[in-house]
């Protein structure tokens, strides 16, 4: 498992203090989108498409860090937009870690090698570098030939300075498993601390309507790709949420796991839909009618959906809150099988 | 207008990624991006994203559709695209592209001076800084050139030479500022400062001794001042080994550029030898040369008293320049 020790105890001991407390929703990942702006326009993305003016705003370092404190989750995860481009994200960053969240910086990695002087490599600080598969497939995703390259470039530096990078992979319809598989190698081979994997949300707002995954497909692709997995694949995220991509597991949506917070507010109810936003971390926790999302509810935007923001913390609290979770996941550590 | 129909306006404008016009009951309109609805009200950000306004649903007479669509737009693109791919060349920043301004230096001690200036650490043999919205990078070349490169890798919107120089007019001393209107290589060859970028550059270092005038660029170091007396002309000023390869990469990629260097060495003051050749590190050199005799230590206490002096001069000036580097990098070239 690519997740370090460290980062492990302190979600852990985040878990079973909330369910101490009795608190019966809890977020565990503060999704954090400093702007919308990006470098890229990927054809799977719907996060983007905003007039120009909300597009140049973007959330001072003091707002970040309010919403972390508001929020609490232990783990921060910085997204967009490629937050690359607000001037201040060094700032931010530092001011998370001194309040020892674990930070994961999303980034396409065309601007860190840039920027990489900016940062100071720390146990709090992982760059998440998106990379939806080898050369071919990922510039086809994000549209622009020789992305994949500067981000190996960009990767390879950040490993020699010291820093912790993870990659993020989202895939759509007609990935190929054997593909993606040697991508795994290679990310291995490159020397990332893990990888983290999901597949893609059916954005209304996307251009490429064509290639998301419905969840038949996704189960079969994902049981294809971890058929006989190789034990030096590290991924930093749940071993049951990968069970659970396979069809393995069947868990329901936990969407206020990782409650997004942006230029509008906070966003509900998750990190993908948008039915509006609320002004405190506080409101959108008591105030959100959460019988109305998830695969249960019936709610049609949500049939499809097994992306890791709303099922990994399903995962995790599985994992600490029942022996068979436990079980479960000491096993896939021990075996490196999903 | 029915309950249902005002539901449905809301709806659609809140489905909207674009701008949409709310009349009101008193005739007044607002343009904005709505961003959030319930039962009672909508609320909106301004059309300059400023001003975050909540309208009450009671008060709407009407909802209509006015900005571009962006998702439609990002929808279009992606069709007229399809399989094609953006070219690799495409910046970094995509569309959000702020060019940098690049300050150049030769040694490290003058990367040293500069970082302090940026609150920045020197890494390697750069220091950046994010100034607000603008982003500095400056970088130690060598001596004489490697000007060239950094231009075409950083593709900056502004590049600054700055370091020492040794004076060829008598009346400079150490410590003093010069501003090139223009530098020249040895072989006669000259590349001419902008006014526009002049203007500025005064204007900011208005309370700041600077003399204007030619900058020769030299291939060796004129230590003594026999060498430099056969450089000095009327109207050039100082001596340096770089500005030239800066100002001509920065004229032919079209950036802007300006050079400032301070005096280090007045005209009729001699270098100690060792300082005749450019080096990287200076230590082993200084000791040797300790060990000359007591007037080789009083030479390089000077030496050390006059840096200093340099040193301080350059930094505030530079800490002057900062505030107008948007508004220098913003002046046309070939205007």
């Amino acid at each position: 498992m690519g997740i370090p020790l460290a980062q492990m105890y302190a979600v852990a001991r985040y878990v079973v203090n909330q369910r101490l407390a009795g608190r019966e929703r809890y977020p565990l990942v503060l999704m954090l989108e400093p702007l919308f702006r990006c470098n890229l326009s990927c054809t799977g993305c719907g996060k983007i498409q905003y007039p120009q003016s909300l597009l140049k705003k973007q959330l001072s370092v003091a707002e970040c860090l309010a919403a972390s404190d508001e929020c609490g989750a232990p783990i921060v995860s910085i997204a967009g937009g490629e937050p690359l481009l607000h001037p201040d994200v060094p700032q931010i960053v530092r001011g998370l870690s001194k309040r020892g969240r674990f930070v994961y910086l999303c980034t396409n990695a065309l601007l860190l090698q840039q920027r990489l002087d900016e940062f100071k490599a720390d146990k709090h600080l992982s760059f998440s570098v998106h990379m939806d598969g080898g050369r071919v497939d990922h510039d086809r995703s994000v549209a622009r030939e020789g992305v994949y390259d500067t981000a190996v470039a960009a990767i390879r530096e950040a490993l020699r300075r010291g820093f912790r990078v993870t990659t993020n992979t989202t895939l759509f319809d007609g990935a190929s498993p054997e593909r993606v598989r040697k991508f795994f190698d290679d990310m291995m081979e490159l020397g990332v601390e893990g990888m983290m994997i999901s597949p893609g949300y059916s954005y209304e707002k996307a251009p490429d309507q064509e290639h998301f995954l419905k969840r038949e497909r996704s189960r079969r692709l994902f049981s294809q790709i971890f058929d006989a997995p190789h034990k030096r694949w590290r991924f930093n995220q749940s071993p049951l949420f990968l069970r659970f991509l396979m069809g393995k597991l069947d868990f329901e949506c936990t969407p206020w796991g990782n409650p997004t917070y942006n230029i509008f507010g906070w966003q509900r109810p998750c990190y993908l839909l948008q039915d509006g936003y609320a002004n405190t971390f506080r409101e959108l926790m008591e105030k959100t009618d959460w019988s109305k999302y998830g695969h249960a509810s019936g709610n049609p935007r949500c049939q499809d959906c097994m992306v890791h923001c709303g099922f990994e913390p399903t995962a995790v609290n599985s994992t600490f809150t029942s022996t068979k979770g436990l079980a479960r996941t000491v096993a896939s550590m021990v075996t490196g099988r999903p | 207008m029915t309950d249902t129909r005002l539901m449905q306006l809301v709806q659609q404008a809140f489905d909207y990624r674009g701008y949409v016009t709310v009349v009101r009951h008193d005739g007044s309109s607002l343009v904005g991006f709505v961003y959030q609805q319930d039962v009672a009200e909508i609320a909106m950000f301004d059309e300059d994203a400023t001003q975050r306004v909540t309208v009450p649903l009671r008060d709407i007479a009407d909802i209509s559709i006015t900005g571009d669509d962006s998702a439609a737009r990002a929808q279009r693109r992606w069709e007229r695209r399809r399989d094609s791919l953006e070219a690799r060349e495409t910046s970094a920043w995509g569309e959000w592209e702020q060019r940098p301004t690049l300050i150049l230096v030769a040694l490290p001690i003058e990367l040293r001076g500069i970082a302090s200036v940026l609150r920045s650490k020197v890494r390697g043999t750069s220091a950046s800084a994010m100034l607000g919205e603008h982003r500095v990078i400056a970088r130690a070349v060598g001596v004489g050139g490697g000007a060239a490169h950094v231009v075409a890798a950083d593709r900056p919107s502004l590049v600054i030479n700055c370091g020492f120089a040794g004076a060829l007019e008598k009346s400079l001393g150490a410590g003093d500022l010069v501003l090139a209107s223009s530098v020249r290589d040895e072989s006669g060859e000259s590349v001419m400062a902008r006014e526009s970028v002049l203007r500025i550059a005064r204007r900011a270092l208005a309370y700041t001794q600077v003399a204007e005038g030619e900058l020769l660029c030299a291939t060796r170091i004129a230590a003594t001042r026999e060498d430099k007396r056969i450089l000095a002309r009327p109207g050039r000023l100082a001596v340096d080994l770089e500005s030239w390869a800066s100002a001509r990469a920065a004229e032919r990629a079209g950036i802007p550029w300006l050079a400032l260097r301070v005096v280090l060495d007045p005209l009729e003051i001699d270098l100690p030898r060792f300082a005749s050749e450019a080096r990287e590190h200076y230590v082993p050199s200084v000791v040797r040369h300790t060990l000359r005799g007591p007037r080789a230590v009083l030479d390089l206490a000077r030496l050390g008293t006059r840096t200093a002096i340099a040193f301080r001069s350059l930094r505030r000036a530079m800490q002057q320049l900062m505030p107008v580097l948007g508004e220098l990098g913003a002046c046309e070239v070939h205007s």
